[in-house]
């Protein structure tokens, strides 16, 4: 009975670390940390989704690492470590795309081993990593990195819609749509994460109230 | 004694992982390296391929040609011969690059054999306003320059675009970038053209 | 004299032109955060070019004599971060010792600076834009941070003014920062072209 008890505790603990980086602690509308690759890398929804893919594959890893050495970590030394270790993450994904998706790699530019300075990863290798166990670590890093991930194909395919037409070069505006350039431009992706973020709020305080 | 005793105790963890991530990252690099570098490769000759249907292979000559760029530097430049499955040279192509208007522009440039026309090119990399400035990838204004002569360009506002000539019709809105690529050529094809002459690169190309 | 003058044009394309905020999108997260007011916007600001300076420069150095020489580059973003931190920290021991005023006014941003997007991109941008001599990545590297301080400088002093708009309740705080940065951005599209 109370083996059954705790198993149930146990996948509610697993079920809410999954779900909450989803959307009441979506990094991008809720949290606003590692708002850089939002409005960076969402001008078209093919880059959007190998970034969002590559810090899933970078938070799950150093998550992992991260909750392995959890007891093992000495208080001053550990942002660092935090850091070797996602840069060690992210110089192996940035590897892999260099060789398998070039295309992808070119697009993305500078801003794959920028990953490392993400806030997302840090922020959640100190908050969660540190002090839970493995399985709720990797879970709360799928979690978090759906989240971000989902975040940023919305704001791409707002903005490729806008600015093409297209998505994934399949047209989808009529023919007659002109094409708001300003979406592929600096002031299209301010605008369009400033309105996105103030829907969000708007949602949530309905919610609450 | 004391102190290296307590440095190792506080900062054990970080020397082992240093060196374990050390190792992840060399054992990655060393299994991906070879893609990436077949990857780099590939991109050029794809793009050159297109402006030069007839080339199977592309040589990198070894001979040291430099240009001196708008900002003055001089810059190394490396020609690629173009070879078609016979063997024989159909094209010389090379990267150039120049300033835009708001950012820095990287061609790729095909000439043909000899040097006389330009076959075309296309944009490697570049920064320029979306619908204006960034409408020189497009192919109704880089149409303009497969078959031109292999001299000075000139821009003009107004013409006909679909005359091959050394006249190209600039985008509209976009003169400065239209200008912007037409220099490049401008300094880039002379300049090589001269030097590729004094090494007696140019005629049969036996080198 | 031409030198001169590559290097000034170099700055200013840095600082106006291709503003690191605004055309590169790097230091968002410090620039929502820190940019309420004048006096700690202006903090954030001197903090980070002091750090993009030093690590900048280091960072270029390393790569130039040590990992090309080598051929480490793979090991390139993990010297560049354990370098930046170390930078912060070497910048932080001598304001606290030599400005301790300095200190007060941006000591609490320091730690921050070492997750600051600028700093790792400069030193990256750097990286790719094949700059070969010491003097161009000094001016490269401090005036990415001066452009940051203006930009952050700039947002604070429209924030200020935008606690007395009547913002709608959603929108107050980040959204209408970002939508405020983003007529920013239009506004510096004009210095586009500036330099030829």
């Amino acid at each position: 009975m109370a083996m059954a008890q705790s198993n149930e505790l146990q996948t509610g603990v697993y079920k809410r670390a999954l779900l909450a980086g989803l959307w009441e602690q979506n990094p991008t509308f809720r949290l606003l940390i590692g708002m850089c690759p939002p409005l960076a890398v969402t001008t078209a929804v093919k880059p959007a989704l190998t970034m969002g893919l590559s810090v899933i594959f970078v938070l799950v890893c150093s998550n992992f690492v991260t909750s392995l050495m959890r007891n093992l970590l000495k208080p001053h030394l550990r942002i660092i470590m935090f850091t070797l270790n996602i840069a060690t993450f992210v110089t192996i994904c940035d590897l892999y795309l260099r060789a398998y998706l070039p295309r992808m790699s070119e697009i993305l530019g500078a801003y794959v081993p920028l990953i490392i300075v993400n806030c997302i990863i840090i922020f959640r290798c100190e908050a969660c990593a540190s002090k839970c166990g493995l399985i709720v670590s990797v879970l709360d890093a799928i979690g978090m990195g759906l989240g971000f991930t989902i975040a940023l194909c919305i704001l791409a395919t707002i903005r490729e819609l806008l600015a093409t037409g297209c998505i994934f070069d399949l047209r989808v505006m009529p023919r007659g749509f002109v094409p708001w350039l300003a979406m592929q431009m600096p002031v299209g992706a301010f605008v369009t994460l400033g309105l996105l973020l103030g829907l969000a709020s708007v949602l949530t305080r309905k919610k609450r109230s | 004694m004391l102190k290296i005793k307590y440095f190792i105790q506080q900062s054990w963890l970080l020397i082992v992982s240093s060196f374990c991530f050390g190792l992840l990252i060399a054992a990655s690099n060393a299994a991906l390296s070879p893609r990436i570098e077949l990857n780099m490769a590939n991109k050029l000759n794809q793009l050159i391929v297109v402006l030069l249907p007839a080339a199977k292979e592309f040589i990198p000559s070894d001979v040291d040609i430099e240009v001196q760029t708008g900002t003055g530097k001089k810059e190394k430049v490396k020609i690629y011969k173009a070879l078609s499955d016979t063997e024989q040279c159909v094209g010389w192509s090379f990267k150039a690059a120049g300033e835009g208007f708001s950012g820095k522009i990287e061609l790729v440039v095909a000439v043909d054999k000899d040097f006389e026309k330009i076959a075309g090119f296309d944009v490697l990399t570049s920064s320029e306003t979306p619908g204006f400035g960034d409408q020189i990838k497009m192919s109704y204004f880089r149409s303009q320059f497969a078959g031109a002569p292999a001299e000075e360009l000139a821009v003009v506002k107004t013409g006909e675009p679909t005359k091959i000539d050394s006249e190209i019709v600039a985008i509209t809105g976009a003169t400065v970038s239209s200008e912007a690529v037409v220099n490049i050529l401008n300094s880039f094809i002379s300049s090589i053209n001269k030097q590729m002459k004094e090494r007696g690169l140019l005629g049969d190309g036996t080198k | 004299m031409d030198r001169f003058y590559v290097l000034l044009m170099g700055f200013l394309s840095v600082v106006l032109v291709n503003n690191f905020v605004f055309t590169k999108f790097l230091g968002t997260c410090p620039y929502l955060g820190v940019s309420g007011r004048i006096d700690s916007a202006f903090g954030m600001g001197l903090a980070v070019t002091f750090v993009t300076a030093l690590s900048g420069t280091l960072t270029w150095l390393v790569d130039y004599y040590i990992l090309t020489q080598l051929g480490l580059e793979m090991t390139r973003y993990i010297c560049y971060i354990v370098i930046i931190a170390g930078a912060v920290q070497l910048v932080e021991m001598y304001v606290r010792k030599f400005f301790p005023s300095l200190y007060d006014a941006f000591g609490i941003f320091l730690p921050l600076i070492s997750t600051n997007c600028v700093i790792l991109g400069v030193c990256l941008f750097i990286n790719i834009w094949g700059i070969d001599n010491l003097l161009e990545v000094v001016v490269l590297s401090t005036g990415t941070g001066i452009g940051f301080a203006v930009a952050i400088c700039i947002m604070a002093g429209i924030r200020e003014e935008l606690i007395m708009a009547d913002v709608p309740a959603g929108f107050q705080g980040a959204p209408i920062t970002l939508i405020a940065a983003g007529i920013l951005t239009l506004a510096f599209m004009g210095f586009a072209g500036m330099i030829k």
